[in-house]
């Protein structure tokens, strides 16, 4: 005979514990086994046996899992029931007691397991976002060895695209801690001679930049040294998404040549699947120079990555490349003198600024959910603890030890934890998929490690640990409870009840107003999320955002080198859109609010003597005539552009009213003059416009500078069309005066003005969001600890109530009683979480670039929610006190 | 003592096995319940349900004699208890008074 998969029934042994039910099962399975070879052949119906055990295991065994007086008790009970005396018959039963607690008590045992699960998902979520985004945002071989070097100015904050040619050829020469060095800046390329033409997140890269990271090409090489001269520089490596999207896939790519920006640039390589660093790029060329560009020290715009050299350390490569950036700061007072060195590990390097700080606040109250979940374990254990204060001095006096009593009492905590773990793990995929639907893709390209978020291993044993721990630490309040019990007390006790020992009400006390503080403190810091998430996107910001489409283009910087091409290209095409009914007002920008570029130039006032590197740096603008009007920005003082300003007349500039306050307090801007150091000419104010904010986590209104196209005129632009009606609608319109200007020029950022201001903010709307559930838990939570003290506490009195409503305690009275603890709770809890709240607010305000302000208006309202919700929670069992009969309650025992 | 709720499985279970007599094991029943309702049956629930059954004191099982072709594992055979006709019976007259004044409409499907 052909025999079955032994290994299936191997597991059906295990699984079914009853010998007669075991026989009967895996005969059967032969049985049909046996058939089965005939007409499948010997592997299928292998197969198909090993199929039907393991379902017929998975099956059955939840089953009897699930019942009663069935395995794994009764196997439990059979090792329990061994006279030897043995530690495993004292286990067994131990288990076996420790399970039938959790089971005897479906509904507290489900308030704990739902309890601690929901707390454990909102940390197991958080921790796996912190761990894709901050902690592991690149995962590749060898990644621990490269380092980020910089020069920013302020030593506090980091700023990678800040080091200067001159300064990071110094540092390929001289430095020995870092074995190789490699640069890039930002080149968004548009990818042109295809059918639709693209704009491509790409990046201009020194030769060795993969190398330097240890990444080997799909396909291809990489580039050579002499490919950073100007006129070899036409290479292109192509991001794999890129290749597979455009060029379906097409081996023979390499070496043909494609588009990029207007020029015929050669394919010499395919990166590999998934590689898109830095920050989604997909398209990268050489960084290309000639000698006297390379010893350029003014222009600080490049990040430098390194290799660290074999025996080196971080610290070594910080220390030299600290000591070369002291030296260029002697050497070259003027351009390098608030130059300081930085060197950071790669990770930290490259990882997003902004994830850090958000995962700390959410972190922080994930956490502080977990506090309140357990102090609300904690408390529903210790009901259950003194309820079987009885039993327990039942079983003492019985013999039973005191380490025993303990253990049981830990097990149970254990199991009660493996179920709130097994629940946790499904919750936190769910709360991980909606995080991952949350961010729009134009978002998620800044955000390295997006890819990583995902439920795995590390998850799962952070949440084990977590879940492990916490009911460790809260089941050794009740644990101690058992071991404590006095036997003579106890049952002495049994007779008559008075209220429950003090000390251990003053412990539940304890828990209950820490969780109604905790709570409080939770429930302010994530309204003042949400306010900050809510003014980024619906406050004052000082355009219109409604009804403006918008759509950027960049022009080549070849092709359209003379500025009067540039000039044509932008009024050809808002002449086009012009055309058009539906829209009311055309305008174009270098960098449009909320966008995510920004361009900043310091700002040198006449009149005031500033060196440059003292200057202020404000926002600059290159606006068409019709941009204030697009965006309904206003003008406050003088004119805007028109025909006059042209290249052959006086350089003009529209500021910021926040900028003419700052520099000329007082005073009236218009005619006043200043200079930026690219410039060098001398700009007058001609107006002054209202103010502006570029995005909402540099909240304090920008100063800003606008310079009229018709004397700069920028390759970069945002064309702004304010429609009457759907903007989206003239998407297609857009296009089209586009293309018809030039079929090259690919479009990107199509949208509306007031999508972008969302997706801007789209982060931290959902963290706010995401916060506010979090604290709506929390306050669920900490009403329910409430009610199941009050319960609780209301039942263990009974008798006294009835005593005292027989010697003639009226209703009212019986309510004051068992509602004047909880108002003393709720006050306690509201004043300290009222103080806690106020240091969440400060916190906040620290991380969140002072977009906080503690608003304490709204506090009292959260105090009198939380006091209201809470006193409602203590009055349902008063007032089921109040109605008792007290003969009844006198004979209760 | 009120009848026992019969699930629509378990019933089905009970009814094969009553039309199986002395033969009914595992085997046959689901083999008989698939030929019937046209359904396929998952041999864990089949299980499952007989169990739980025998919980309920609706069948009796005993260990029959061991063939060959199971290599030499006995079968466990199952007979209908006097309180399982009475949970058939309950429930059949249950769904019969259910679907009493719908005959026409049932009998055109």
């Amino acid at each position: 005979m052909i025999s079955p998969s032994r290994f299936a029934e191997r597991l059906l042994t295990v699984v079914v514990r009853d010998p007669e039910w075991r026989d009967g099962v895996i005969g059967d399975l032969r049985e049909e086994h046996a058939k089965l070879v005939g007409r499948l052949g010997a592997t299928r119906a292998r197969r198909w046996h090993l199929q039907q055990s393991v379902g017929i295991a998975a099956r059955y065994g939840v089953h009897r899992l699930l019942r009663r007086q069935t395995p794994p008790r009764r196997w439990l009970a059979a090792a329990a029931q061994d006279p030897d005396g043995s530690w495993t018959a004292g286990f067994s039963r131990d288990v076996l007691y420790a399970w039938r607690a959790v089971v005897q008590r479906p509904a507290l045992s489900g308030a704990v397991v739902l309890t601690l699960a929901v707390a454990l998902a909102a940390n197991a979520t958080t921790f796996s976002l912190m761990d894709a985004m901050v902690l592991r945002p690149y995962r590749f071989p060898g990644v621990d060895r490269l380092i980020v070097a910089a020069t920013s100015a302020n030593p506090v904050m980091l700023d990678i695209e800040s080091v200067a040619r001159g300064d990071f050829r110094d540092w390929q020469r001289e430095s020995r801690t870092v074995k190789q060095w490699a640069a890039y800046e930002w080149w968004d390329a548009n990818l042109s001679g295809v059918e639709i033409p693209e704009q491509v997140p790409g990046f201009k890269v020194s030769p060795g930049f993969f190398s330097t990271l240890g990444v080997n090409l799909a396909a291809g090489r990489e580039f050579l040294p002499d490919e950073a001269e100007p006129g070899a520089h036409r290479r292109a490596v192509l991001g794999h998404a890129l290749w597979t999207r455009r060029f379906a896939a097409d081996p023979a790519i390499v070496g043909r040549s494609v588009r990029l920006d207007g020029e015929p640039f050669e394919v010499v390589g395919i990166a590999p699947e998934g590689f898109q660093i830095p920050l989604g790029a997909q398209v990268w060329a050489p960084l290309a120079h000639d000698a006297a560009a390379w010893d350029d020290r003014r222009r600080a715009f490049l990040t430098v990555i390194g290799r660290l050299a074999d025996d080196a350390t971080l610290e070594n490569a910080r220390a030299e490349i600290t000591t070369i950036v002291a030296r260029q700061r002697r050497d070259f007072p003027e351009t390098n003198g608030k130059r300081e060195g930085q060197v950071v590990d790669f990770i930290h390097g490259l990882a997003d600024p902004g994830a850090g700080p958000f995962m700390a606040v959410w972190q922080a109250a994930a956490g502080l959910l977990l506090l309140i979940a357990c102090a609300n374990i904690a408390n529903l254990l210790m009901a259950r603890g003194s309820e079987r204060s009885q039993e327990y001095a039942v079983r003492l006096a019985l013999g039973a030890r005191r380490g025993r009593l303990f253990f049981q009492t830990i097990l149970e905590g254990l199991f009660l934890s493996s179920l709130a773990i097994g629940v946790s793990i499904p919750l936190a995929a769910v709360g991980l998929g909606l995080f991952r639907s949350a961010l729009p893709d134009s978002v998620i390209r800044f955000v390295p490690g997006w890819n990583f978020i995902a439920v795995d291993l590390r998850l799962f044993v952070v949440t084990a640990v977590l879940g492990t721990l916490a009911m460790l630490v809260f089941s050794l309040v009740p644990a101690f409870q058992a071991t404590r019990a006095h036997v003579a007390d106890s049952l002495r006790q049994s007779g008559r009840t008075l209220t429950p020992g003090r000390r251990r009400g003053w412990l539940s006390s304890t828990l209950a107003t820490s969780q109604v503080a905790l709570a409080l403190a939770l429930l302010f810091g994530s309204g003042l999320l949400l306010s900050v998430a809510d003014r980024a996107v619906n406050g004052a910001l000082g355009f219109d955002k409604n009804n403006v489409l918008i759509g950027q283009v960049v022009l080549p910087e070849r092709a359209y080198a003379d500025a009067d091409k540039r000039r044509q290209f932008i009024t050809s095409v808002a002449r086009g859109m012009e055309q058009i009914p539906a829209v009311s007002d055309v305008g174009m920008t270098s960098n449009v609010p909320a966008g995510f570029s920004n361009a900043s130039r310091s700002f040198l006032p006449e009149g005031q003597d500033l060196r440059e590197n003292e200057a202020p740096v404000v926002d600059f603008r290159r606006v068409s005539d019709g941009y204030f009007a697009a965006l309904r920005i206003p003008l406050l003082k003088g004119r805007w552009f028109d025909d006059r300003d042209r290249t052959d007349s006086t350089p003009v500039a529209v500021v910021s009213t926040g900028l003419a306050e700052g520099y000329w307090p007082g005073q009236d801007p218009l005619g006043r003059r200043f200079k930026t150091p690219i410039d060098g000419e001398w700009t007058t104010v001609i107006g002054v416009s209202g103010d502006v904010v570029h995005n909402w986590f540099t909240r304090r209104r920008d100063h800003t500078v606008y310079r009229p196209v018709g004397q700069d005129a920028p390759f970069q632009m945002v064309f702004t069309l304010r429609t009457v009606g759907d903007p989206t609608a003239l998407a297609g319109d857009l296009r089209r005066a586009i293309a018809a200007v030039d079929a090259d020029q690919p479009i990107s950022m199509l949208s509306t003005l007031d999508q972008l201001v969302n997706e801007r903010a789209a982060g931290l709307a959902f963290i706010a969001n995401s916060l506010v559930v979090v604290a709506l838990i929390a306050l669920a939570l900490s009403v329910l600890g409430i009610y199941s003290l009050m319960a609780y506490l209301t039942a263990q009195r009974t008798q006294e109530i009835g005593v005292r409503m027989a010697l003639g305690a009226g209703r009212w009275q019986v309510l004051r009683l068992t509602t004047a603890h909880a108002l003393r709770i709720t006050t306690i809890g509201t004043l300290v979480g009222g103080v806690l709240a106020f240091g969440v607010g400060r916190v906040m305000q620290s991380v969140l670039f002072g977009l906080v302000s503690t608003n304490l208006w709204q506090l009292m309202v959260l105090i009198a929610i939380l006091a209201m919700a809470a006193l409602l929670a203590a009055y349902i069992p008063a007032r089921r006190a109040s109605r008792i009969d007290p003969m009844i309650a006198l004979r209760e025992s | 003592m009120p009848p026992i709720y019969l699930g629509e499985f378990e019933y089905a279970v009970l009814l094969a096995t009553l039309h199986l007599d002395q033969e009914a094991y595992a085997v046959p029943v689901r083999e008989l319940i698939e030929a019937r309702t046209n359904r396929p049956v998952a041999r864990g629930a089949l299980y499952t349900a007989l169990d739980r059954l025998e919980g309920k004191g609706c069948v009796r099982s005993r260990m029959g004699d061991s063939t060959e072709e199971r290599g030499g594992k006995a079968r466990r055979y199952f007979t209908v208890t006097a309180a399982g006709l009475k949970a058939i019976r309950a429930t059949h007259l249950a769904l019969a008074s259910m679907t009493r004044g719908l005959e026409t409409l049932l009998e055109q499907s």
